[in-house]
């Protein structure tokens, strides 16, 4: 019987680290992902705190996808209020989130993930190694910031969404200058994926369950009534109060599991599920991919190609998107928000999957409960049930190549620990 | 050629959002740590921290919550000359630190009912374990205020942030559309400048993440907020980035 661990998995968003028993054929007979990050509280704190106050401190949950944290929060609220947010809103929120996607994929494929496909162990080696596709990396990243940033106010804990709208609406100049620049972006973003397309990934194809956010006449992102998990379609209210299970017993993470069973999210899944609303060019890529992989299509490693397709498709996005808005008037659009007493819930994509949040409100508008069902917490038990999959396979190797390859696995899921730990 | 100085960036708990504010300067954040040997950024390399390796600065995220956190942090504190801590959880316990404000031994039950398990203290700042020698503020830090900032320290010299209010970059100043002036709620007054006002420029008020002015008594200006907000209503806007204590005394 052997031991492998190791104490942090750096790279990642947050900390974790990783302990497995395995016996000398390479079976598991026990495998963990610990978090090593303190338990904030973040939804016990809200409790008896003002509405407004929930999105800006849920906010606080992640400083990579605050922008989908305070999407959900504003519009789990709406629904508590019954407030009904103008289509220009709707537009606007979307072309957030998708720069919210687009800046953390880009971060992830070429900052964290990439160097495990390469044997390159610090970041600013990677620079020299891939110049150009690193300085796409940056042009889509800089993209991708900036309409945070003129929608939102800030690149990291945006101000201006609220519940019932918007503080302030961007000017439309800004949103011009930003269709000016987009065919550089989109081009930089067919390099990336150019990249990500050619690399050698390991295999593993375990059998899982595949949720993402349901939809049929687009690739669903925002708010959605309903969910696909395993080619099953279900209300995310039926989804999440009767489907699921969050594991209290094991602070500091709430675990997931759909009837019992561990599944997954992100990238990987909401392709599986929805490629055929993929837009035009990442479709293009992605089927040439499948041609090549169809036998290994759901195979877990190529998750960081499926968030470069995803690039693509949420930049094709963001281009309709701006181009709809800018026919229309740009002027305030802040509903009245009347304060009542009631419960809401609210789902969207988050970068890595799709993200749950509760609330439930008194007559003042003061929280009486608040559930945040984050990505990482629900992708963790797949991740653990892939690693027990994998450690077999790689039984064989030396102690350094199995720690490389198990760190690469747990990197292809872009964990997020901070969100997993809130 | 003269040896570059050795920095390292850690983060405790947090949401890692000024780390971000740092990879999101993209090239200019590179060609600063051109100027430095990094030592350890967990963040985006590999490579643990050397045993050996006195840093000349740490850079500090984050709040110390788990007893591991406690360790790092003085660890960190034994291994560097200088340490600044970065960012409101670092420097004033951050959103965190609404927890203090209520039974925190309740707050823990509402999640997780075999609650023994996890590390629960009262929100405090890094100041409160170990000495700091600079506090870069700010939900999240602003990446430029950083730079140039650093650039100081990295030579060894501490900068001073200028003792001005909010209001002093604030595009509102002297308008109508100042929130105060609007009879809304704004910290700007009395907090900290050095943010170029970023939330009122989106017509969001100042709640204060930078810290209060020190060269200031704000006793009048929190009694003249009485008149257009409750007492609870205040106290609660003060709790959000963890500024009610360095003000209790005139509440």
């Amino acid at each position: 019987m052997g031991k492998i661990i190791i104490p942090h998995i750096h790279k990642i968003e947050g900390k974790a680290g990783f302990w497995a028993e395995v016996t000398e054929k390479g079976e598991v007979t026990d495998l963990k992902i610990n978090t090593l990050l303190g338990l904030r509280q973040i939804e016990s704190i809200l409790i008896g705190r003002r509405f407004w106050e929930v999105p800006l401190v849920a906010a606080r949950i992640c400083g990579i996808c605050p922008v989908v944290h305070i999407l959900n929060c504003c519009c789990a609220i709406e629904k508590v209020f019954e407030v009904k947010v103008s289509e220009t809103v709707v537009l606007l929120r979307k072309v957030l989130l998708a720069s919210q996607i687009i800046q953390s994929h880009t971060l992830h494929l070429f900052f964290m993930t990439l160097a495990d496909f390469s044997n390159i162990e610090n970041d600013m080696d990677l620079l020299k190694k891939f110049p150009k596709e690193a300085e796409a990396s940056l042009l889509i990243r800089d993209f991708s910031l900036k309409i945070t940033k003129i929608i939102g106010g800030r690149e990291i804990h945006p101000m201006t969404i609220k519940v019932g709208g918007f503080t302030k609406l961007p000017k439309k100049e800004s949103l011009e200058a930003l269709l000016k620049e987009y065919p550089k972006v989109f081009e930089a973003a067919l390099v990336l994926a150019g990249l990500f397309k050619n690399l050698v990934y390991p295999i593993l194809e375990r059998k899982t369950k595949f949720l993402s956010l349901a939809s049929k006449t687009e690739y669903p992102f925002y708010y959605n009534a309903k969910v696909v998990i395993g080619g099953k379609a279900m209300t995310i209210g039926d989804f999440y109060s009767n489907k699921i299970e969050e594991d209290f017993k094991t602070p500091p993470v709430k675990k997931v599991k759909y009837q019992g069973e561990s599944y997954m999210l992100g990238a990987i899944a909401r392709i599986s599920n929805n490629r055929q609303l993929l837009n035009r060019e990442a479709k293009n890529v992605f089927t040439d991919f499948e041609k090549k992989e169809r036998k290994n299509i759901n195979n877990v490693f190529y998750n960081p190609f499926y968030q470069a397709v995803e690039i693509i498709h949420f930049l094709e996005e963001t281009e309709k998107l701006i181009k709809e808005i800018m026919e229309r008037e740009l002027v305030e659009t802040q509903k009245e928000v009347k304060i009542s007493k009631g419960s809401g819930l609210s789902a969207m994509e988050a970068p890595r999957g799709t993200l749950f949040t509760y609330v439930e409100a008194d007559k003042n508008g003061r929280l009486l409960d608040c559930n945040i069902i984050t990505p990482t917490a629900q992708f963790l038990n797949n991740l653990e049930d892939d690693l027990k999959a994998y450690l077999p396979k790689i039984a064989d190797f030396s102690h350094e190549e199995k720690v490389k390859k198990i760190r690469a696995l747990i990197r292809v899921y872009d964990p997020c620990i901070s969100c997993a730990t809130h | 050629m003269d040896k570059k100085p050795k920095i390292g960036i850690f983060s405790l708990t947090s949401c890692e959002g000024c780390q971000f504010a740092l990879l999101d300067l993209a090239e200019k954040f590179f060609n600063f740590t051109k100027k430095t040997e990094v030592i350890d950024f967990p963040l985006i390399e590999d490579e643990p921290f050397p045993e050996d390796i006195k840093l000349d600065v740490a850079f500090v995220e984050g709040t110390p919550i788990t007893s591991d956190n406690v360790i790092i942090l003085k660890k960190i504190r034994e291994e560097t000359k200088l340490l600044v801590v970065i960012g409101n959880c670092a420097a004033l316990g951050g959103i965190n630190k609404i927890k203090n404000y209520q039974d925190k031994d309740k707050i823990v039950k509402r999640i997780f009912r075999a609650a023994n398990a996890v590390d629960n203290p009262k929100i405090r700042s890094v100041s409160d374990f170990v000495k700091v020698d600079f506090t870069i503020p700010g939900c999240p830090i602003n990446g430029e205020e950083f730079l140039a900032i650093a650039e100081e320290l990295i030579k060894g010299n501490i900068p001073k942030i200028k003792e001005k209010p909010v209001c002093s970059e604030c595009v509102h100043q002297g308008k109508e559309t100042c929130f105060l002036r609007k009879k809304e709620l704004c910290f700007g007054p009395i907090i900290l400048a050095g943010c170029k006002a970023v939330c009122p420029a989106s017509d969001f008020p100042c709640y204060g993440c930078r810290g209060v002015l020190k060269n200031i008594n704000p006793k009048g200006f929190l009694a003249a907020l009485k008149k257009i907000s409750s007492s609870e209503d205040i106290k609660a806007d003060l709790e959000i980035f963890g500024i009610k204590d360095d003000l209790e005394k005139f509440l």
